[in-house]
């Protein structure tokens, strides 16, 4: 077993769970899962030990000397929230701990502009070209260009996501993700096309089976993680959205008709409950999918709530969004003031401001530019994603039934690349 | 466990003090052990004892896992080993580690310099040399529809901007006898013109000091330049000039050009805090610089055409002498030609370019050019 290549393992408990999965229900699960051992699964509850306030002061300090290195220090910045993020997910005793590297981003990065520069400078041209040529116009060219970056971007995606899952441990195994970006991507763009095709009725699907390509691609140590369930499991998580946005959506086509703006305004009163259907679609779905996801031995329990994960978005909004004013009010003025020096809008009164020299209301500008962007980002690190990621962390628990114990580690995936196309396509801006 | 592993025998002194206590994995395996930790003095080594077995780190080579977000235990490792993980709660082990804080390096620099030196080329030869040659070469080949197109629209966009308040678009100046009389000009540069291109010529009811060609052979003049222009041979010498813009195709060439660098420069700057501002400034900058390669070829293209129509090029370096003049008061929309720094290399290429003896031809009557600077009534 140790010398095993987990790659091409075929434990026959994984065999047989494949052939004829139980359809997982909440609940009535455990009884039926496919480990062989029937006894009290060992319960390893999770949770989240970082605070807000060194979270702000972390991304508050690496956005500062993202900024003053013109973007360089971007890829230190990554890996520096991503150590803390992961360190701070405890699941039973021990944390996950992110072994990436700032040098491999820069690497992977420089990699994917090598191909991508190429790529994108000689097709766009041609494409602006070949829109004036045969259609008139600059919009073809935009929309070809956009589409034929599509299958690009969820190539990208596959691969950072294999780059993180191989730089992930906990107890000291790594995950991995096998390969298989291009079948990612081509199952991306139908599904993503069925569901807009379907006004977005079809979205679940989607969603389920992206996560099922993807989960059952992964591996933590020398075990495969499998995802069961179905896609209509997910329907119900989108009952708000169905109604709400379904209402809304007939309100403005009614006013549309009718030509009558009052309906289309009135249709506004459903955005907290459009807000509340997101919330609550992002807390369902995560727990149905993790509930049915299973690795030798090893379930999931999740009892994430909508009802917190509302409350995180308004909250944390709300702050975020108050504090940046504080350099969002100065900024305008500022502008203000600019664009006065300028002849334009001669007739505002901005008191003080009107007396400096331009240079120096520039560089005033310019700061509370890059303020606003670092501030605003560091507020939303702070009282939106740690929140969010310490209800999610708390609402998970892990049951091994004798899975940890048969764990063995897999071999390190270099893939030098990193995620330099995500990075240089700007996917997935999270973290 | 690695068989590799030195075992030590200790041979006489007494056993080591316990000095700490500890959770290992060994990285082959998930399962936590509980540890004894004790230094070994003589090796300034730390002593993992896990069950019978024993692990030694040298205290030099262990390193502290940076930005844990629990502080309440340390995460260590060892400097040559990519899995093994120790977590002690003790201070004692740190403290006698020399290196905690120092990187452990994963990545061979020669590489990432090669790679870098691979980016920066690519990234040049893309912006420099392939993409203007094809926007160049594509430029040439779009065909007539596609370019007028592209001009009818930006023409549009123009006087809509440019609208005074309570008017959809900037008015067209029209008068009969002011049209009659700039076409006169026209047909005087045209029959001088080696190569013919179907031009669209019109005046903007705009103060501005200004004028500009645009694809699809539009040449368009603004009010205040015919106003500040004191003979038909400076205002000739400007349309010159635009019409040499028309000839190269310069806009057309840049909208392509822009198409290509744009999305390359997207790619380097990425989604940082405010990237989108550098974005902006670096493609400013490249454009500044092809825009004056793209002036420098007008200039020379109107002082060829305009000795040829019996015009003197004095005239252009007199209406250049006007731009320079007026460029104290300017307004940042003189933009066209002033923020060309050269002004004064501009004005002495063109009063080099009049032929010895150069007699010019007048091109209209002064009745005539009081009609056309009256085009706007």
């Amino acid at each position: 077993m140790a010398g095993e290549d987990p790659s091409t393992s075929t434990n026959p408990a994984e065999v047989a769970g494949a052939a004829d999965l139980p359809k997982v229900h909440r609940g009535a699960r455990r009884s039926e899962d496919t480990s062989p051992d029937l006894s009290e699964p060992e319960v390893h509850k999770g949770r989240f030990t970082g605070g807000k306030w060194r979270m702000f002061l972390l991304a508050g300090r690496t956005g500062a000397l993202t900024v003053l290195t013109l973007g360089f220090y971007r890829f230190w910045m990554k890996t520096r929230l991503r150590r803390w993020y992961w360190s701070a997910v405890r699941i039973g005793n021990f944390p996950l701990e992110y072994v990436g590297d700032p040098l491999e981003k820069l690497l992977g990065f420089l990699i994917a502009v090598v191909f991508l520069a190429f790529y994108i400078g000689v097709v766009n041209l041609l494409l602006m070209f070949a829109s004036f040529s045969l259609f008139q116009g600059s919009f073809p060219a935009y929309f070809l260009s956009l589409l034929g970056v599509l299958p690009l971007w969820f190539y990208a995606r596959y691969r950072a996501w294999r780059y993180v899952l191989a730089r992930t441990r906990w107890r000291g195994i790594r995950f991995g993700l096998a390969a298989g970006a291009w079948g990612y991507a081509w199952r991306a763009l139908v599904h993503w096309a069925l569901a807009i095709l379907t006004l977005g009725i079809l979205w679940p699907r989607k969603t389920f089976w992206l996560e099922k390509y993807r989960t059952d691609r992964t591996w933590y140590g020398s075990h495969r993680l499998q995802q069961g369930g179905r896609w209509r499991d997910l329907l119900g998580a989108m009952k708000h959205l169905y109604v709400s946005v379904g209402i809304a959506a007939a309100m403005v086509g009614y006013g549309a008709i009718t030509e009558s703006v009052d309906m289309v305004v009135r249709s506004l009163v459903l955005s907290p409950w459009i807000a509340y259907g997101l919330a609550f679609w992002r807390a369902r779905s995560f727990s149905i999918l993790t509930r049915n996801k299973t690795a030798h031995g090893i379930t999931f329990e999740s009892q994430a709530r909508p009802a917190r994960i509302f409350g995180i978005y308004v909250l944390g909004y709300s702050i975020s969004g108050f504090i940046a004013l504080f350099v969002l009010v100065p900024l305008v003025l500022v502008a203000a003031a600019i664009f006065s020096g300028f002849g334009f809008g001669a007739t505002l009164d901005l008191g003080p401001l009107d007396d400096l020299p331009s240079w120096f209301l520039s560089l005033l500008g310019a700061v509370l530019y890059f303020s606003l962007f670092l501030v605003w980002g560091a507020l939303r690190h702070a009282f939106v994603t740690v929140p969010l990621w310490a209800h999610f962390t708390e609402t998970l628990t892990v049951l091994d039934h004798d899975g940890l114990k048969n764990v063995h580690q897999r071999a390190r995936d270099e893939f030098e690349e990193a995620e330099g196309f995500a990075e240089a396509l700007d996917v997935g801006a999270a973290i | 466990m690695k068989p590799a592993m030195p075992t030590v025998i200790r041979v006489g002194a007494k056993p080591d003090a316990v000095t700490a206590f500890g959770i290992y994995f060994d990285g082959e395996t998930a399962i936590p052990n509980d540890v004894v930790l004790t230094i070994d003095e003589a090796r300034s080594a730390l002593r993992i004892h896990v069950g019978a077995k024993t692990v030694i780190w040298p205290l030099a080579d262990i390193r502290r896992v940076p930005d844990q977000a629990d502080r309440s235990r340390q995460l260590l490792r060892l400097a040559g080993d990519p899995v093994a993980r120790l977590f002690t709660e003790d201070q004692l082990v740190t403290v006698r580690c020399p290196n905690l804080g120092r990187r452990v390096p994963t990545l061979r620099t020669g590489r990432l310099m090669s790679w870098a030196a691979g980016a920066v080329a690519s990234v040049a030869i893309i912006t420099t040399v392939l993409v203007p040659v094809m926007a160049n070469q594509l430029a040439d080949v779009m065909p007539a529809r596609g370019e007028k197109a592209l001009g009818d629209a930006t023409f549009q966009q123009i006087r809509s901007v440019l609208a005074p308040s309570g008017a959809d678009e900037l008015r067209l100046c029209e008068s009969p006898q002011g049209v009659r009389a700039l076409s006169k000009i026209r047909t005087r540069l045209e029959g001088a013109m080696e190569q013919s291109h179907e031009l669209t010529v019109a005046v903007l009811d705009h103060g501005m000091v200004n004028a500009f060609a645009l694809p699809g052979g539009y040449v368009v003049f603004f009010r205040g330049l015919i106003e500040a222009a004191e003979s038909p041979e400076e205002l000739a010498s400007v349309f010159a000039h635009e019409i040499g813009h028309v000839d190269q195709r310069h806009v057309t060439r840049h909208v392509l050009r822009s198409a290509g660098t744009i999305g390359v420069l997207g790619l380097l700057f990425g989604d940082f805090a405010g990237g989108a501002l550098i974005l902006f400034l670096t493609e400013r900058l490249i454009r500044a610089q092809y825009s004056q390669a793209a002036e420098t070829e007008a200039d020379e293209f109107s002082i060829e055409l305009l000795p040829k129509a019996g015009v003197s090029p004095e005239a252009q370096a007199r209406m250049f002498e006007r731009f320079r003049a007026m460029a104290g008061e300017a307004d940042g929309l003189l933009a066209h030609f002033l923020t060309h720094p050269r002004l004064s290399e501009r004005i002495d290429m063109a009063r080099n370019a009049v032929p010895e003896g150069f007699e010019g031809t007048p091109l209209l009557t002064d009745a005539e050019w009081q009609e056309l600077k009256r085009i706007c009534r």
